[in-house]
């Protein structure tokens, strides 16, 4: 076996990326073509538009099973954040137009209550099981996280629900805005603005 | 933002298909190229199972070339089982010798050097194929194919030095 340094390295090299070239433009397109088309039946797409509200800049998305996600006061790059980076995020204005409509009537005092399918599959049977409980409460109205936890059958699981109502990933729509601590103060509000937007919400129902 | 998996797809895609075309020693038959649009197919399949446990400041192109090298490894693997399974009933060349009257023609040379490429070891063609075609530097290699900077070098210079010989010896 020979230990001789090669001399025609860079020749060698050139006449390999000529030989070895890479693949036709057809063969990249079909390729290519065949990905995409790939991601777009494994990956859940999810449609999102914004508009203008009295809580600043709000953001809504839907997907196949309904409204998914809803946030306000927001910049952009944070509500996409929330999103698996395995999903199909696009921008869409129509398949959010129902939510939008129906979001406009609720802050111009037109509507109370939300006719929407939502979605909220990713959460745990407790937290879903917290945000049912918080749909029933009406316009007008607020409960007590301690009244949350006993309609559960949980009555010492008052923090639980605090934490629960805070993974809610519609508020408005479902209005976890409706439950205050039992010493009469606001308790806690993780959309928007925090406890600002709660109290907003609450005078624009009239409870407050 | 964190990168997303669609991203990943219009960045790496042409260049991970082009780096399998060449590891497979794809002569541009149809069938050959389904076969690495199949194997890439796989690797952006493997890719999305395990993109959600990626860190995100992860270097996503040598992630995505390390799966694609993975792949191409069983494949490769597969290719050879086979193969020695049939020259051994065959007991024949698999390369036809030279016919006289496209000896000089460049097609001959060029099946000649795909040939001679595809028999390297499967590390120093990822190697050479990484450097030279794919252009990607060593520490991108190295981590690509998981072993240190140096061996990723030596292992580029005995692919050349392997192919250099093997072609001068045909002169």
């Amino acid at each position: 076996m020979t230990t001789q340094k090669p001399k025609n390295e860079v020749a060698v090299v050139k006449s390999l990326r000529t030989v070895l070239r890479g693949p036709t433009k057809t063969a990249l397109l079909y390729s290519r073509a065949r990905v995409r088309k790939w991601f777009a039946e494994e990956a859940t797409l999810i449609q999102w538009g914004e508009m203008s509200s009295p809580l600043g800049r709000l953001f809504a998305a839907v997907n196949e099973r309904g409204l998914c996600a809803l946030e306000f006061g927001r910049q952009e790059s944070e509500f996409l954040q929330r999103f698996d980076n395995r999903t199909r995020l696009k921008k869409d204005p129509k398949a959010v137009e129902r939510v939008l409509a129906q979001l406009r009537e609720y802050f111009a005092g037109d509507r109370s209550n939300f006719n929407l399918p939502v979605d909220i599959s990713q959460l745990t049977p407790f937290q879903r099981s917290v945000l049912d409980v918080a749909c029933r409460i009406a316009p007008g109205q607020v409960w007590t996280y301690q009244r949350i936890a006993e309609e559960l059958g949980r009555p010492r699981a008052s923090r639980p629900v605090g934490g629960a109502l805070a993974h809610n990933p519609i508020p408005i729509v479902i209005p976890c805005h409706r439950v205050v601590a039992s010493d009469g103060s606001l308790g806690g509000y993780s959309g928007g603005s925090g406890l600002k937007a709660k109290r907003w919400l609450l005078r624009l129902e009239g409870a407050l | 933002m964190a990168l997303r998996f669609e991203e990943l797809i219009e960045r790496h895609h042409d260049e991970i298909f082009a780096y399998l075309w060449r590891l497979m020693g794809n002569d541009g038959r149809r069938d050959a190229a389904t076969d690495v649009e199949d194997l890439t197919q796989n690797v952006f399949l493997r890719a999305y199972d395990s993109f959600a446990g990626l860190r995100p400041n992860s270097n996503h192109r040598a992630w995505l070339y390390k799966i694609a090298t993975h792949c191409a490894y069983t494949q490769l693997r597969r290719m050879k089982h086979r193969r020695d399974k049939l020259s051994s009933l065959k007991h024949s060349p698999t390369e036809p010798a030279m016919a006289s009257d496209d000896s000089s023609s460049r097609k001959y040379i060029e099946r000649r050097v795909r040939t001679l490429v595809n028999v390297l070891p499967v590390k120093q063609k990822a190697c050479f194929a990484l450097r030279y075609l794919q252009d990607l530097d060593y520490p991108e290699i190295a981590q690509i194919l998981g072993c240190s900077q140096e061996s990723a070098r030596a292992n580029v210079y005995q692919a050349i030095r392997h192919l250099r010989l093997a072609l001068e010896e045909e002169k």
